[in-house]
């Protein structure tokens, strides 16, 4: 029978990986992901999850750990969230390049400095072009399905990649909601065991990782570009079987909420929005033609979903809960990626950027409406006056 | 609705330039072919059987894993393709059976290879 | 904890070159430079452990140098760790085995000798975090310290074990700091003895002393527990001397007291090898380009920092040793 339970987006995880039966947990604390490993220590202590839980010294020593055991032909689990992620960043490129699909769940904090628990992306986006596969969930449900979606779609033979499931700290990893768990049967339909194509082992002796001459650098990486590009297939694929199996209806990259016949967009991922589909509820109750397309994979990015998405709205706005110092848009990060998807297009949206909810602030209803009206107005007046408008600080 | 987007075109990896998956390469079983050292050396060790005690000094002391000893002929036997003539093997020979020779003196000296590695 | 029988292997010690196993598990074909130290140490260490073993090799001499291009020399399955990690990765492939062995999914019937073979800068300097977390861990893996004395793979430059007086690239010799280096070394068998509660067994090992040190690794792998070996790998490029003189610049490690060769099992210490008359270490140094630039009274601060590791030597060791054993 399959169990609906309040859970928080951290129990959500532990109980993804619970289901998938991870056999190798390489735990650190920092918050807010850490009730994900406290939850998992108690279902190894109690005999619910047969896995070996290794205390890790730090978050380099997490993603080495996995590391190893993904190599010796465990399947295995690991997470962390702010400066954590940031201080494992050595072993992305090792974990990605030597095809080890290790599963590692964040819970995004704002990065130093200095202490802030509150939620931005940061975090994980700083991990883009390291070759993993990364996405947000906007709820506790959704965490448990694309755990479960991570790890098919990471240890297909087809992609062999390592995958990040980010939720916004506090928001989702501390506040539950109803999460319907998938039944054994299920998850055993859904999810196949792992299987690496070359573990490390006596009976076939190999060797992971020799030194590489620089003309050999090249096709690899070549190689692990090629792999990107089969990758959409295999999520499609997987969606597809979730949805079946578990009964769901995910949209494998975009959520498109009243998107149709939209004239006006929210480009979003993560928490916020939820808020966001409220307010586009409240502006079209007050006859705004507005929509909002989610996000939920950032890599490999969906380009031409997006295009196909958003081509006909007239004004987008992305809400960034991230930063990126410096960047084009002297914003954040998403931006970037969502005019690059949207260039090629014949009648191309006007774009801009709406940095909000950072530091783990809230966006709340009026926030979106006003940003709203910034599109509105660039439709009427059709140009984009601003990349990017601060909320809250002198727009 | 829209002109046709950019693809993503396609990476094509020649056979003669491909990387093996996730840099994984099998394990050697005798000896690694694909790293010959044998042309780095300028003398090699010579025995003499007669004066060898068999001890097994130098097969233990090869950081190169040169010497083996053939029980069935009851002989040390030395590996040509990989000896870089290091010469601890000499040293070390309590029976002072090995001597260096000059690599060139050899109608098999010097191998020289296409490439260096 | 439910008790598992993971079927750990245990090993016999020799007693002559002839017993040790015949087996090649590190075979020729490697770029590592002629004479050179460590790739002996990997050679015996690899020929003790046998087939059902597994590497960890972190970033160092003994990965680049085995491992140029896209090949390694390793008859058993070896994986790469960055020089900050391969005591995690060690546990990771540990952990890894352990649970595949108790869901019936692994391809084997013992479990695998599991060696992390790091260099002195992997040990216990970049690497140190690691290497200390694996053994509090209690995971079962050798830990090794190749220990070269120096960053070698770079280019030599000082690490927290190369020698007082050393002439490094990053401490070279000059007016202002004529000694080069100026630190005294790191301890490595010392940080690991008594903080960590589940090793039980720490010793040193010296190339110029091969039988010996096959013995130590045996006794290691046969420890259901984590492990420590220390061991000399003498550098003919970065210590500067002639490549044939590998083995013998180890005995006279011994010999000048400069290297001490001894086992902690079980809290206790035991010394061999240790010499009725030390050498000074000015025979040791001499020989060796990178002390080339020292001066009389550097050598003195040498010999009394040697000297004082001898009286703890003798102050530690049991009044009988172990017999005299040949090489």
């Amino acid at each position: 029978m399959a169990q609906e339970r309040m859970l928080t987006g951290c129990s959500a995880a532990a109980q993804a990986a619970k289901a998938a039966e991870v056999e190798v947990i390489c735990s650190y604390p920092i918050r807010p992901y850490t009730a994900i490993m406290m939850e998992l220590a108690k279902m190894v202590a109690n005999g619910e999850l047969d896995a070996e839980f290794v205390h890790g010294e730090g978050e380099h020593a997490q993603l080495s750990v996995v590391l190893g055991a993904s190599a010796a032909g465990a399947r295995a689990f690991t997470g962390s969230a702010g400066v954590g992620v940031t201080y494992a960043f050595e072993l992305y490129s090792p974990l990605a390049g030597g095809r080890y699909p290790v599963h590692m769940a964040i819970a995004d904090r704002t990065l130093d400095p200095p202490g802030d628990f509150g939620s931005e992306h940061t975090d994980a986006m700083s991990v883009r072009d390291q070759g993993w596969l990364i996405g947000w969930a906007c709820s506790p449900q959704e965490v448990y399905d694309n755990t479960l979606m991570a790890y098919r779609i990471g240890e297909d033979p087809r992609v062999m990649l390592p995958q990040i499931v980010a939720q916004d700290g506090y928001f989702i990893s501390h506040i539950p909601d109803k999460v319907l768990l998938g039944e054994t049967a299920q998850v055993k339909e859904f999810l196949p065991p792992y299987k690496g194509p070359h573990p490390l082992s006596v009976s076939c002796p190999v060797s992971h990782g020799p030194q590489i001459r620089p003309d050999q650098g090249a096709p690899m990486d070549a190689q692990r570009a090629q792999t990107f590009l089969a990758v959409p297939e295999v999520i499609e694929q997987a969606t597809a079987d979730f949805n079946r199996i578990f009964g769901r209806d995910y949209d494998p990259f975009l959520e498109k909420y009243k998107l149709e016949d939209a004239e006006i967009a929210f480009f979003i991922q993560g928490a916020h929005a939820n808020t966001c589909r409220k307010t586009v509820d409240m502006l079209r109750a007050a006859g705004v033609k507005a929509g909002m397309a989610r996000l939920r994979w950032i890599r490999p990015w969906p380009t031409h979903q997006i295009a196909e998405a958003l081509g006909h709205v007239k004004a987008v706005g992305s809400i960034e809960t991230s930063t990126s110092y410096g960047g084009a848009m002297r914003g954040g990060n998403l931006i970037h990626e969502l005019r690059a998807s949207l260039y090629d297009l014949d009648d191309r949206p006007l774009v801009t950027s709406f940095m909000a909810g950072l530091g783990g602030e809230t966006i709340y209803p009026d926030d979106f409406k006003y940003m709203a009206d910034v599109l509105l107005k660039m439709v009427k007046e059709k140009r984009v006056d601003r990349y990017v408008r601060w909320i809250g600080f002198g727009e | 609705m829209s002109k046709k987007l950019p693809e993503y075109g396609t990476i094509n990896v020649p056979t003669e330039r491909g990387v093996p998956f996730g840099a994984i390469t099998p394990a050697p079983v005798v000896q690694q072919d694909l790293f010959v050292t044998s042309n780095w050396r300028i003398v090699r060790p010579v025995i003499d059987n007669e004066t060898c005690t068999r001890c097994l000094t130098c097969y233990i002391a090869c950081p190169d894993s040169c010497w083996a000893y053939d029980e069935d002929k009851d002989e040390m036997v030395w590996n040509w393709k990989f000896c870089k003539g290091c010469q601890i093997c000499i040293h070390q020979c309590p029976a002072d059976a090995l001597s260096p020779v000059a690599e060139l003196d050899f109608p098999d000296g010097v191998h020289r290879l296409e490439k260096p590695f | 904890m439910k008790a598992f029988d993971y079927k750990f292997q245990t090993f016999e010690p020799i007693k002559s070159f002839k017993d040790a196993p015949k087996e090649e598990m590190y075979l020729p074909g490697h770029r590592t430079c002629a004479g050179c130290g460590p790739a002996l140490n990997y050679r015996l260490v690899a020929k003790t452990a046998g087939r059902d073993t597994i590497f960890i090799g972190p970033t160092g001499c003994m990965y680049v140098a085995n491992s140029s291009y896209l090949c390694t020399p390793y008859a058993v399955s070896w994986i790469h760790a960055q020089i900050t990690n391969g005591g995690a990765v060690g546990s990771g492939v540990e952990a890894a085995t352990k649970i595949l062995m108790r869901k019936g999914k692994y391809d084997g019937d013992k479990f695998p000798n599991v060696i992390v073979m790091a260099g002195d800068g992997g040990s216990v300097d970049i690497g140190l975090q690691a290497m200390s977390a694996m053994l509090y861990r209690g995971h079962k893996v050798l830990f090794i310290c190749y220990d070269n004395e120096s960053y070698a793979n770079t280019g030599i430059q000082t690490s927290p074990t190369t020698p007082y007086g050393a002439n490094t690239t990053f401490t070279p010799p000059g007016k202002e700091i004529p000694e080069g280096k100026v630190l005294f070394p790191k301890n490595p068998p010392q940080l690991v003895i008594g903080g960590h509660p589940l090793v039980k067994y720490v010793a040193t090992t010296n190339v110029g002393y091969p039988l010996d040190l096959m013995n130590k690794v045996s006794k290691a792998l046969s420890q259901p527990g984590p492990t420590f070996l220390h061991m000399l790998a003498p550098c003919p490029k970065g210590w500067g001397f002639d490549e044939k003189l590998t083995m013998e610049m180890g005995k006279l490690a011994v010999q000048t007291g400069m290297w001490s060769l001894y086992e902690w099992e079980g809290g206790e210490y035991k010394y061999t090898h240790i010499p009725k008359k030390y050498k000074p270490v000015s025979e040791y140094m001499t020989l060796q380009q990178r002390f080339r630039h020292l001066k009389p009274e550097h050598i003195a601060k040498m010999q009394a920092f040697v000297d004082e590791k001898i009286s703890v030597v003798k102050a530690t060791a049991k009044p009988i040793e172990a017999a005299p054993v040949k090489a």
